[in-house]
C-alpha cells in the first residue's frame, strides 16, 4: 500500500512540473566552435557510470574482476591518491559483483588511503556507512556512499590546495574504470561495447592536468603521461567504430598502468 | 533609559537591514545546488543515481555558461539546473558535439528549475547549455547536477 501511494506522490510530482512548465525552446542546432572560451572543465564520470552502460550490453561476470588484495603501503601522496582512485573504482566493480566482504574491505582500505593523504577525518563516516550498507547488501547506498567517498575526498583536498592529487584520485578511478571496460569487452567483442571506449576529452583533459604536475616526478607519472598519448589516437577515431585489435590494445596499456599503481616501484 | 532605547532601536534597525540584505550576503552556489537537488528528487525514486559532483556559478541576466560531459551509449541522463533566486527563469539544454540539440522532448523549464532529459545516440562529448533567462539580481548563482540509470 504504502508503494502504491508513494507511486502516486512521484507520478504526482512529475505531472506537476510537466504541467506548470513551459516547452523548452532551444534551438535545434548551435555553433559549438564559439562556445569554446565559455566551456567549463568535465566532470570525469564514475566508473559505475561506464559500468551500468556495460551491463545493458549483456551479462558481465563481474566476480572475475573484483580485485582485493591490500596492495602496498606507499608514502608519496600522488601515489596514494591514484591508488585510492582505483580502490574506489575496485568498490565500484565488488558492487556490481554484490560481493559484501571485499566491499567492506575495500571500505576499510579507503579510509587508510584517505589518512594517508590527510584527508582522513572527512572519510571516516563514509567508510562506515559503505561498511553497514554492505552488511545489509544494499548496493544503492553502497554506490552512493563510494560516489560521496570520491566526492568528499575531492572537497577536503581543494580546500587546503590540493586539487593536482584530487585530480589524481579521478585519473586513477578513471584508469581502473577503462582497464575493467577493454577486459570485459575484449572477452565478449561488441561494437557498442567498444563504443563506450570513444572518450578522447576526457584523455585531453588529463593529459592536460598532468602537464600541470611537473613538481610530481615519479616514474608512475610518467608512464601515465606515456600511455595517455599511446592510448588518444586509438580512441579519438571520429564517426569510425574501434576495432577489437583497439580494445585489446588499450587493455594491455591499463592493466600495464594498473599494475604500476598498486605495486612498489 | 533613553541609551537604553537608542541602542535597542539601531540594533533592531540593524538586524532589519540584514535580514532585507539576508538573500543577497549570504546566498550561495550551496544553496542553488540544493534546488537543482530537489528538482532531482523525484527522478531518484524512478532509480536515477544522482551524482554529488556538480558544476555552479553566477551569471547575469541572458548570459550562458556551456559545461562539456562525456555521456555513454546505454545510459540515461537527467540534468537539472537551479537557482535560489525565486523569480528567475533559468534553461538547460544538451547538445551533441556537431551542436545538434540531443534532449527529449519531455525536458523542462519551470521558473528558477530546469531540467533536461538525454538518451545518447552515440557515446561521446555532449555540451550542457546553461542560461539566466531573466532574473532580479545582477547576478544569479546556479547549480547544475546530473543523474543517470
Amino acid at each position: 500500500m504504502m508503494s502504491f501511494i508513494r507511486y502516486f506522490k512521484i507520478v504526482g510530482l512529475l505531472c506537476s512540473f510537466a504541467l506548470c512548465a513551459n516547452a523548452a525552446q532551444a534551438p535545434q542546432q548551435i555553433n559549438i566552435s564559439q562556445l569554446s572560451t565559455k566551456v567549463e572543465d568535465v566532470v570525469v564520470p564514475l566508473p559505475n557510470e561506464i559500468f551500468g552502460a556495460l551491463n545493458k550490453l549483456g551479462t558481465v561476470n563481474w566476480r572475475a574482476h573484483v580485485r582485493s588484495d591490500k596492495g602496498p603501503n606507499f608514502t608519496e601522496r600522488p601515489r596514494i591518491a591514484l591508488l585510492l582512485g582505483t580502490v574506489i573504482a575496485d568498490g565500484f566493480i565488488a558492487v556490481q559483483a554484490e560481493d559484501a566482504e571485499t566491499v567492506k574491505d575495500i571500505g576499510q582500505r579507503v579510509l587508510t588511503l584517505s589518512k594517508g593523504i590527510g584527508v582522513g577525518t572527512s572519510i571516516t563516516p563514509h567508510a562506515k556507512a559503505i561498511i553497514e550498507a554492505a552488511d545489509k547488501r544494499n548496493w544503492s547506498n553502497v554506490r552512493k556512499e563510494l560516489d560521496r567517498t570520491q566526492n568528499s575526498v575531492q572537497q577536503a583536498m581543494n580546500e587546503v590546495h590540493d586539487e593536482k592529487l584530487s585530480q589524481l584520485v579521478s585519473l586513477g578511478g578513471w584508469l581502473r574504470g577503462t582497464e575493467v571496460l577493454t577486459s570485459v569487452v575484449n572477452e565478449h567483442f561488441s561494437s557498442d561495447g567498444a563504443e563506450l571506449l570513444h572518450q578522447p576529452d576526457l584523455l585531453t583533459y588529463f593529459q592536460k592536468r598532468l602537464q600541470g604536475m611537473p613538481e610530481f616526478d615519479l616514474p608512475i607519472i610518467h608512464q601515465i603521461q606515456d600511455a595517455l598519448v599511446e592510448v588518444k589516437p586509438l580512441i579519438d577515431v571520429g564517426d569510425r567504430q574501434i576495432p577489437p585489435e583497439t580494445v585489446k590494445k588499450v587493455n594491455e596499456i591499463t592493466t600495464r598502468i594498473g599494475q604500476g599503481i598498486v605495486t612498489k616501484q | 533609559m533613553n541609551r537604553f532605547v537608542k541602542i535597542f532601536v539601531r540594533a533592531s534597525a540593524l538586524l532589519l537591514i540584514l535580514k532585507a540584505l539576508q538573500p543577497a550576503i549570504f546566498a550561495s552556489v550551496d544553496d542553488a545546488q540544493s534546488f537543482a537537488l530537489q528538482a532531482a528528487e523525484p527522478y531518484v525514486k524512478q532509480g536515477f543515481q544522482v551524482r554529488e559532483d556538480y558544476w555552479g556559478g553566477d551569471l547575469g541576466s541572458g548570459e550562458k555558461k556551456a559545461v562539456r560531459q562525456q555521456l555513454f551509449k546505454g545510459n540515461e541522463y537527467w540534468f537539472w539546473l537551479g537557482t535560489e533566486v525565486d523569480k528567475a527563469k533559468v534553461s538547460v539544454h544538451v547538445y551533441d558535439s556537431d551542436g545538434k540539440l540531443a534532449e527529449q522532448p519531455d525536458s523542462w523549464e519551470k521558473g528558477h528549475f530546469a531540467a533536461a532529459h538525454v538518451i545518447p545516440k552515440a557515446t561521446g562529448s555532449y555540451f550542457i547549455i546553461v542560461s539566466v533567462e531573466q532574473s532580479p539580481d545582477e547576478r544569479t548563482h546556479w547549480a547544475l547536477v546530473y543523474g543517470f540509470r
